[in-house]
């Protein structure tokens, strides 16, 4: 046997897979550059013509690629929220204010032993986190995170996301089933149960929603709450809203129903056999799951990407850049120089102690503070998708930071009155805010008429 | 239950939401550091050489130095010899698995406690008498004890202890302190340079008795083949 072949006996299977898919990748890319670079023309012509599937692709790369900092910035806003609230520092060594420790969680997970127990079923083993992770990122597909910016705009987009979000529960099982361990076989039945049981809320709370907006598309839900904030449905299903809320958290496994895998008190649930990356992914599913809880709360009740009010003064930017010819070419290169220069000088003159090249430094920073200020706000006024985006991911992060909050704050629930609340008193609520609903546009039809 | 159902999670959310901005109470401990009071002592640990032996020789240093004297110790004096006590007077006669069990309720055996021998306790309590049990004269109480019993028996410093309310280590330093005050009963030689001056004969009988005894005839001495 050669040394190659041992080598390639040695690695684990994800070794084997990282090995194969990342030269195969690599040679792809190269192949594809070529062939664009070769047939540049055909190849535009071949994309354009095939668009849907063009923009399937890179939709699906974009928000498998976007999980990963909403995981890492979730992640952070998790430890150090909490620990302010406790009176604790928190994350404070790696970065500045320690932002940077969900990087070094992911790369300790990474290198972690990879464990499979004696007697697991291997393949749904390995499977289970990727059903888990796979059911959240899909559902990210359809959320509207500005406009234009989605991944796809089904009319059936709500349907969508239920039902696909729904699999988590495939993969919760699965773990537990696959464990070899009856631990982690009842956690896995208890997250199995809760969430099943807080589906029906959830998506009854939103059919009342759905008789006003009169479409499945989230795209198109956003578009009829433009305008001021009160034309936003949470003032319309207020009911509807704090049902969503409260089911989405259960659904998310967040606290006060996080008893799946309550860490102060019994191992991990489902996932107590598992280690290394596989159980990264089931903790950066649930960092997904409450982006996405956040978002479709946002999308459906508080307005998606609309701003809350219309601006009122509109400005136009007549600004070309392609009519500045060669004196833009000048601009991109002297103005981080001159502002440099221009925002280091008054340190350097102001105080005499410093030394020349902190005043650079801070120059440097702030210049570039500037730059991305001015960017962004000609962005902001120039383009109507990053205006979208920020309102979108501002009023998303303040739900982040709400369940955050709720965390930091609410007891957990016993599975007893988990079971009750959900049963006894959302399903009614949720059935009655329906039946409201549909009265009342009974009503103001008749009435109009 | 409160008259607003959700008043109590509205103020829990509250509570959180204003320690966001309180000062916080960890300390970055290596970057910063606390001022210690300069009385604390940290935590007190008995240890063992790497022969497993109890290294605390019995000083009592620690029990002196404690500023709030709540170290309450016994235990057997350098030479192995005595049952040694620092403490409240209450807890003098106690061995130490009987403090230990006072104190916690889970006894902790003391291999090394050799009980004192009895005495009568008639003299000792008539010398207190005559000296009013007072601490202070306390040099007085030990000689005449020591006159009356050849030497100063552990159970008649224990009773001095009881009844004058000093500390039985004051009172253990004390006569180990002074010279010509003893812990046991005198050996032969130690009598021989006694009485040498005013009965010679004697002494000589004495010093001769205490060469052949060897160890300075001291009762309980080993004998050497």
């Amino acid at each position: 046997m050669t040394v190659i072949g041992r080598s390639w006996n040695r690695l684990t299977l994800p070794g084997k897979i990282v090995f194969t898919v990342v030269p195969l990748l690599l040679l792809l890319t190269v192949a594809a550059i070529a062939l664009i670079l070769l047939f540049g023309q055909l190849v535009v012509d071949i994309l354009v013509a095939n668009l849907p599937i063009v923009r399937f692709v890179v939709a699906a790369t974009a928000v498998l690629l976007m999980t990963i900092p909403t995981a890492f910035l979730v992640g952070y806003m998790e430890l150090k929220g909490i620990a302010l609230m406790n009176l604790r520092i928190g994350p404070d060594r790696v970065g500045p204010f320690g932002s940077l420790i969900s990087v070094v969680h992911g790369l300790k997970m990474l290198m972690k032993e990879d464990f499979t127990p004696t007697g697991a079923d291997g393949l749904v083993f390995t499977w289970a986190p990727v059903v888990v992770y796979l059911a959240s990122v899909m559902t990210l597909l359809v959320i509207p995170f500005g406009p234009g910016l989605y991944g796809a705009d089904f009319n059936i987009g709500l349907l969508y996301f239920f039902a696909v979000g729904g699999l988590s529960v495939v993969g919760l099982l699965m773990a537990g089933w696959s464990s070899y361990n009856k631990y982690s076989l009842l956690g896995g039945l208890r997250a199995a149960a809760q969430v099943v049981s807080y589906e029906i809320p959830l998506t009854l709370s939103v059919v009342g929603l759905l008789l006003l907006a009169g479409t499945m598309s989230l795209n198109t839900l956003v578009e009829h709450q433009a305008g001021w904030f009160t034309d936003w449905y949470i003032f319309q299903q207020p009911l509807g809203a704090l049902i969503f809320f409260i089911a989405a958290t259960a659904e998310a496994n967040r606290t006060p129903f996080d008893l799946t895998e309550a860490d102060s008190e019994i191992v991990a649930g489902y996932a107590t056999e598992y280690s290394g990356m596989r159980f990264g992914f089931f903790y950066f599913a649930e960092f997904v799951n409450v982006f996405i809880i956040s978002a479709l709360m946002v999308v459906l009740f508080l307005g998606g990407w609309n701003a809350p009010f219309p601006w009122p003064w509109p400005i136009e930017l007549s600004l070309d850049p392609a009519s500045f010819n060669i004196g833009l070419l000048l601009i991109i290169g002297l103005a981080p120089v001159v502002l440099t220069l221009l925002f280091g000088a008054p340190f350097y003159l102001l105080r005499s102690s410093i030394k020349w090249w902190h005043a650079l430094i801070a120059g440097f920073v702030l210049a570039n503070l500037f730059i991305i200020t001015l960017l962004g706000i000609w962005a902001y006024i120039g383009l109507d998708w990053v205006a979208g985006l920020i309102w979108f991911l501002l009023k998303t992060y303040v739900f982040v930071f709400i369940l955050v909050w709720m965390r930091g704050t609410l007891p957990r629930v016993r599975v007893d009155q988990l079971m009750d609340f959900a049963w006894k008193w959302l399903l009614p609520a949720s059935l009655v805010n329906l039946f409201v609903t549909a009265g009342a546009i009974v009503v103001v039809k008749e009435l109009g008429r | 239950m409160s008259l607003v159902p959700g008043l109590g999670l509205v103020k829990g959310m509250a509570l959180t939401l204003r320690r966001i901005f309180e000062p916080k109470v960890t300390v970055r401990y290596p970057e910063v550091r606390l001022d210690v009071p300069h009385k604390f002592r940290g935590r007190l640990q008995l240890l063992y050489d790497e022969w497993g032996t109890l290294k605390c020789e019995t000083c009592f240093q620690c029990a002196q130095a404690c500023p709030i004297e709540c170290i309450d110790m016994g235990g057997i004096d350098t030479r192995g010899r005595y049952h040694v006590h620092w403490g409240a007077p209450e807890t003098y006669g106690e061995r130490r698995e009987e403090s230990a069990m006072r104190r916690s309720g889970r006894p902790v055996p003391d291999p090394a406690y050799r009980p004192f021998e009895p005495i009568a306790m008639g003299e000792v309590d008539r010398i207190l008498e005559e000296y009013d049990h007072d601490p202070a004269r306390m040099l007085h109480i030990l000689e005449a004890t020591q006159d009356a019993y050849g030497y100063l028996p552990v159970a008649a410093l224990k009773r001095i202890s009881h009844a004058t309310g000093a500390w039985y280590a004051m009172i253990y330093g004390t006569a180990s302190y002074y010279a010509h005050l003893r812990f046991e009963p005198a050996t032969a030689s130690e009598q021989a340079a006694a009485v040498a001056d005013h009965r010679p004969a004697e002494g000589e009988y004495l010093s001769a008795l205490g060469a052949a005894l060897e160890g300075g005839g001291r009762p309980g001495a080993p004998a050497r083949a």
